[in-house]
């Protein structure tokens, strides 16, 4: 049973690691709500973040996920899906 | 439908990532003085492949000059590109990000293969790990389009924008393209191509060329019309410039450092050397005509020089066929034999040296070749002062495509 949920650090280490963006942990929890697009985010590399998390906690997520506009919306959906259990 | 404008193209910016150089001026200074920079292959997973020696670039930070979000996404080819569009903006003095007019700036790249590194990567984790460990970025980053569309989003510009695939004479037809595209209303476009075929599954693709020297000594391994001519080594690296309609060029000041003046393109058959003459010789009629140039005007060859007996008897007589009795007068160069043939960056990087070599009056020598077998003045050992006023740029490819590309001097002063 995977009791995790995937915080902000581990969004910005990620944002980093598949889409070269640099962003501070922080600033992303303090708006959350702030579109992919404008973090320098696009498409692909939010697509490449769902695969690195489903490889990861060996979940299938929803397709939504890879179509979130921001952080928050992100975060809701992969968490209602880790915090259900694999 | 579209009108053509009756001005002249104008180049006004020169951004080179070469073995021989990481800049414009370092390019040249080592094409003039005729520094042969090839050395074994050292790329990780090479080391062991047939093909011993060849031009890398070397002390190439990409990181240095380009943004992590791209660098991700990207492989070498493009960083390389990226890099040599920057340089050449720089030196145009046309801004990135936030362009004046987005949609009068276009981008034309030639590719002659895509991203072999960032492919390779990839299809290692599909067959080793599995299709869901292969990122998405794949997708971009192997395409031979890559680079022109890298360009154009980093840049913010949002006017005509192509690729030109065409074998290694593509690095010239895209300068056409590009001039075309220019005297039909696009204010500049950045031209150019770069190339990186040093990876293990690009070499290994190679290896099935014929034409491909494995020679072991850097000194002998790319020698073109000499009786030691056994085949040509690839290189990483090439050219990009600033091409601009001229009357926009002079309202913002720019300095016009030579006119792309004509181009003409043949097709004669993959590694069919002895009919490339003929299509040479039609493609450089066919620029000459286009420029409205004469072909005693030429002041200076720069040879496609691809070092196989029969494709470098070709080439003198297809010289010999377009220019006539000037054929034996006019002198001919091949820098590219100091650094190797970067595909379809090798015609850019002869094209970006024919203009520096017009501005500062001096005809760069042919590095590693000596005791010249057929009836051409080749230029050796060292540079050869000249009043250069219009130079005409050979290419052909493996595949068989033949460009030529009649270069004029720009009338500013050279740098």
């Amino acid at each position: 049973m995977i009791t995790t949920a995937l915080t902000f650090d581990e969004l910005a280490a990620l944002m980093k690691q598949a889409a070269g963006v640099t962003v501070d942990p922080r600033e992303l929890e303090k708006a959350p709500d702030a579109p992919f697009g404008t973090l320098g985010v696009d498409s692909l590399g939010l697509l490449g973040i769902v695969g690195e998390l489903e490889n990861r906690y060996g979940v299938a997520l929803p397709t939504d996920a890879e179509r979130s506009k921001s952080p928050a919306e992100f975060l809701g959906l992969v968490n209602g899906v880790l915090q259900k259990g694999a | 439908m579209s009108t053509e404008r009756p001005g002249r193209v104008a180049v006004t910016g020169i951004g080179v990532v070469a073995p021989n150089g990481l800049s414009a001026d370092a390019y040249w200074k080592s094409v003039r003085e005729g520094l042969g920079v090839l050395d074994r292959v050292t790329r990780e997973g090479c080391e062991e492949l047939p093909l011993k020696v060849a031009g890398e670039v070397r002390g190439f930070e990409a990181s240095d000059l380009i943004e992590e979000r791209f660098l991700v996404q990207t492989d070498r080819f493009s960083h390389y590109a990226m890099a040599a569009a920057q340089h050449a903006l720089d030196d145009a003095g046309i801004a990135r990000d936030v362009p004046e007019d987005p949609f009068s700036i276009g981008v034309v790249t030639a590719a002659g293969s895509g991203g072999g590194e960032f492919g390779q990567r990839e299809l290692q984790k599909l067959w080793g790990q599995g299709s869901r460990f292969v990122g998405p970025y794949q997708s971009i980053a192997w395409f031979y389009a890559a680079s022109t569309g890298q360009i154009s989003i980093r840049s913010g510009f949002k006017g005509p924008c192509g690729v030109v695939a065409s074998d290694e004479a593509g690095g010239l037809d895209g300068i056409a393209h590009a001039a075309r595209a220019v005297r039909r209303g696009t204010g500049a476009v950045v031209v150019g191509a770069a190339e990186a075929p040093l990876a293990p599954y690009s070499v290994v693709c190679q290896l099935g060329y014929p034409e491909l020297s494995t020679v072991e000594d850097p000194d002998r391994a790319y020698r073109p019309f000499t009786d030691a001519a056994c085949g040509f080594v690839p290189a990483e690296g090439g050219a990009m410039l600033v091409v601009e309609d001229e009357q926009r060029a002079r309202d913002r000041g720019a300095a016009v450092r030579a006119f792309v003046a004509g181009h003409g393109a043949t097709f004669t058959g993959a590694s069919r050397w002895r009919e490339s003459r003929e299509g040479l010789a039609r493609a450089v009629r066919v620029a000459l005509d286009d420029a409205g140039c004469a072909p005693e005007e030429i002041d200076v060859v720069f040879a496609d020089a691809l070092g196989v007996p029969e494709a470098d008897r070709a080439e003198a007589l297809a010289i010999a066929d377009a220019l006539g009795a000037h054929a034996a007068r006019v002198p001919v160069t091949a820098p590219k034999t100091g650094i190797g043939r970067a595909y379809c960056g090798a015609p850019v990087l002869d094209t970006a040296a024919a203009v520096l070599a017009m501005e500062h009056g001096v005809v760069p020598p042919t590095p590693y070749v000596f005791d010249i077998r057929h009836d051409l003045d080749l230029v050796v050992s060292r540079a050869r002062p000249a009043e250069l006023r219009t130079a005409l740029v050979l290419s052909r490819g493996l595949m068989g495509s033949n460009a030529a590309l009649v270069v004029r001097r720009g009338d500013d002063s050279a740098r």
